[in-house]
């Protein structure tokens, strides 16, 4: 049986072990190691929608699925695919504005919402509602981001965070004067956990507990914009991008790179030292437990494991380590300025900066071939 | 060999001043406050070089049949107290414009201005660069407010539009790896480091006092200051804060007396920061008195009066260097617009002339607009009418800045580079 002071001392051990393992880190070279892999879906079999298809632009800002419906937003108005027809929807048929940012499907009611450079819209029984800061609580009319949570559909926009509750119709407004942001720039927000995660320009991460009713915010400890002092201590730039959630973490982009969140420890990802394509990310969208970054130079996933980077008509497997595997593939996303995905059960829609493509899965990270 | 030496001295005069600022840290960083270098190597660095746009865009068309080739302008325009600062910036703008379509305009057809007022509801920005979008501008002047400027350049990656800042100093600005936007003014870092330097280095003051602002204009401006005066063995001993338009300052004054400073920096508008060393003085404090660049402005000197004699300041150009460009722009300005031009008039005049030279060469494809504003060559020493224009990898101007020293109601000005490496010994 141990005494107190053996206790203390194996105490002391394991907290300076977890000290240094997660305190420190290897350099880029370092990191090149065999790392364990664990397996992840690849996506083949691309084919690429745009204007000759119906799409009103090949410029993709968003897309969404629902269930046998997708939509599409680009800079030129709203799609919808149903039963391999489109349909396209600009300002004529009520659409706010055409350049359609971000789009999000109520489970509740099945309503669309579209976040648009000109206000917030509502789809619902095939007539469009418009919410602007001059009839509504929005707090600036270009949104960048819209999620429905329940009965609740949150946004990000250019002048704050605002959540508009669909049963009472009330708006909540959340700026620098009552949220620890220091200005209401907001880029991106996300539902998990019970908490409301917004990415805030300059400001990190902010958090909201729905159950406490607080918020709390989570930036980059070093307070330097032109480093990464440690690339696990926190957020690894205060420049926010998007974040998603799943599985009980917390993703967050940057346009510096890349960071993780479990709710205890933060990890920072960057293009020199993992499998991330390019530390440039416009969106990112988490789901099962793989999280997939559209960056300025192809698309990355990730499953805390391994990397897939679909890139220059390539699939490279944990890329930047030792491991790292490069297949040829024969068809590819048409760009790789890569601006917005959503997944189904077997395929993946990529919104690019020149169309939008759609890949199935053929295969896996185990599976030993080098071409897909 | 002999007949190599004229061949070399041009090498070495060719040598382009972005590989020379290469050489330096990020913001021509002095050494000895660049952040936490004293025990720790950052992880990662940023801004080492020019973040690349990999979007697409560059294979579109010219339009066909347009009247006009549209500029856009934010500026703070209306119901601001700001507006004499916009209205410089908006007339700098039109004087370049009126010159460019004197000659010819883009292939004959007229560049026209499209402003914008920046001030209004919430994040009135975002929304009037998406209006400048609809208007189908090809690229945006502006602006000078920080909160305003930084939501416009979101808008504008999104849309596509470069950005070309001549008014706004906040640092971060260009710090946002945002492959779309270029400054053609100095920032407030370094008019941070000229400070800092002579405060410390120069005057040998050990203890500062820091009044400024209760606005993100003072609070951003003087992040740079606060760190480098820790990083130089002096953390800021008290910072207090006034808000815009208010005219008594006894609260604050009291305070940094009772902190026994030996100096003061202030950090504000000009009205206010004359507004203060009057009541400094009237209190009996006879401390000296830095600014931020906003006190080289008549109104500084006619409110301070003579207690404007002393104080000491940085500008982000200087107007008394011999510059065929300036002298030509001060008259026609004034010929124009029957007033005087200031800081925002002269950047504001080389923002335009620079834009209307990338719409020229690139045509009226706004990616290849982007292309050229941000290729590291065509404008890298761009010699205008407010001097030359150094960009770092961030497309922000970190030429030269002058330390500023008022004396007999006047301005006079000298290179901070001189004065830095006559204490230091060393060059930035």
């Amino acid at each position: 049986m141990m005494n107190a002071r053996n206790t203390y001392t194996v105490s002391g051990l394991i907290i300076t072990a977890v000290l240094l393992f997660g305190f420190t880190r290897p350099n880029g070279n370092e990191s090149k190691e065999e790392k364990k892999s664990e397996s992840m879906p690849l996506y083949g079999n691309w084919k690429t929608y745009g204007k000759k298809d119906g799409l009103p632009s090949d410029k993709i800002y968003a897309v969404r699925a629902d269930g046998d419906r997708l939509w599409v937003g680009t800079n030129q108005g709203l799609a919808l695919l149903e039963d391999g027809v489109w349909t396209v929807y600009t300002e004529e048929d009520g659409l706010a504005h055409r350049g359609v940012l971000a789009i999000d499907v109520s489970p509740v009611t099945g309503d669309v919402w579209i976040a648009t450079m000109s206000g917030l819209n509502r789809f619902s029984g095939g007539k469009f509602e418009t919410f602007t800061q001059f009839n509504s609580g929005l707090a600036n009319d270009v949104i960048y981001s819209v999620i429905c949570d329940g009965k609740d559909v949150w946004v990000a926009t250019g002048g704050g965070a605002g959540v508009l509750d669909t049963y009472t119709g009330k708006w909540g407004i959340y700026t620098e004067q009552n949220a620890p942001m220091h200005e209401p720039w907001t880029y991106s927000i996300c539902a998990g956990g019970n908490k409301i995660f917004i990415a805030a320009w300059g400001g990190g991460v902010i958090e909201w507990n729905k159950e406490t009713q607080r918020f709390r915010d989570y930036t980059d400890p070093d307070g330097e914009m032109e480093i990464d002092l440690f690339p696990d201590d926190g957020v690894v730039h205060d420049i926010t991008t998007a974040v998603s959630y799943s599985n009980d973490m917390l993703w967050v982009a940057t346009y510096f790179g890349m960071s993780t969140y479990d709710g205890t420890h933060w990890k920072g990802y960057f293009d020199h030292d993992s499998g991330l394509a390019s530390n440039f990310i416009n969106f990112i969208r988490a789901k099962d437990g793989i999280a997939f970054m559209c960056t300025d130079n192809g698309l990355s996933s990730f499953n805390g494991e391994t990397w897939v980077t679909y890139k220059g008509g390539k699939v490279i497997i944990d890329g930047n380590s030792a491991g790292e595997r490069s297949l040829d593939a024969t068809s590819s996303i048409s760009h790789d300025f890569t601006i917005g995905v959503d997944l189904t059960e077997n395929e993946i829609w990529v919104a690019t900066s020149k169309g939008l493509c759609r890949g199935e899965v053929i295969g896996s990270t185990e599976t030993k071939t080098s071409k897909l | 060999m002999k007949r190599l030496i004229p061949f070399l001295i041009i090498l070495i005069f060719s040598v382009d001043t972005y590989a020379q600022y290469k050489e330096k840290n990020y913001g021509n960083t002095p050494n000895e406050i660049v952040p936490y270098a004293n025990f720790q190597n950052a992880y990662k660095k940023h801004f080492l070089e020019p973040w690349p746009f990999r979007g697409s865009g560059r294979e579109k068309a010219e339009p066909a049949g347009l009247e006009t080739v549209r500029i856009g302008l934010l500026a703070p325009l209306e119901n601001s107290k700001d507006v004499p600062k916009g209205m410089q910036m908006k007339q700098g703008a039109m004087l370049a414009l009126e010159q460019a379509n004197a000659k010819g305009g883009y292939k004959g057809i007229p560049f026209e201005l499209m402003p914008h007022n920046d001030v209004g509801l919430w994040g009135a920005a975002a929304n009037e660069v998406v209006t400048m979008d609809d208007e189908g501008v090809w690229a945006i002047l502006g602006s000078l407010n920080d909160i305003v400027t930084h939501v416009a350049i979101r808008v504008a990656l999104k849309c596509e539009i470069s950005v070309v800042n001549m008014a706004d100093p906040d640092p971060t600005l260009t710090e946002t790896n945002i492959p779309w936007v270029i400054r053609v003014i100095s920032d407030d870092r370094q008019s941070s480091y000229a400070l800092a330097n002579r405060i410390y280095k120069v005057d040998n003051h050990q203890r500062v006092s820091l009044l400024r602002a209760n606005n993100r204009y003072g609070r951003v401006g003087t992040g740079e200051f606060k760190d480098a005066s820790r990083r130089m063995g002096h953390p800021v001993a008290v910072e207090v804060r006034f808000e815009d338009g208010h005219t008594d300052f006894t609260d604050q004054l009291n305070t940094i007396k009772k902190n026994n400073s030996d100096a003061v920096v202030l950090w504000g508008d000009a009205k206010e920061m004359g507004l203060i060393i009057n009541q400094m003085r009237e209190m009996g404090m006879n401390h000296p008195v830095y600014a931020c660049d906003r006190a080289v402005t008549g109104e500084f000197l006619e409110v301070a009066g003579k207690n404007a004699d002393g104080v000491t300041t940085t500008c982000q150009y200087n107007p008394k260097l011999p510059n065929p460009k300036y002298d030509q722009f001060v008259t026609k300005y004034k010929e124009r617009f029957n007033t005087d031009p200031d800081v925002f008039a002269v950047h504001s005049y080389d923002a335009m002339n620079i834009t209307i030279e990338a719409i020229r060469r690139a045509g009226l494809n706004r990616t290849k607009i982007r292309d050229l504003l941000t290729d590291m060559e065509t404008f890298q020493n761009y010699k205008g009418a407010s001097g030359e224009i150094v960009f770092d990898a961030t497309w922000n101007d970190v030429g030269q800045i002058y330390m500023v020293d008022i004396k007999g109601n006047d301005f006079h000005y000298k290179p901070f580079e001189a004065e830095y490496q006559a204490y230091t010994g060393s060059v930035k």
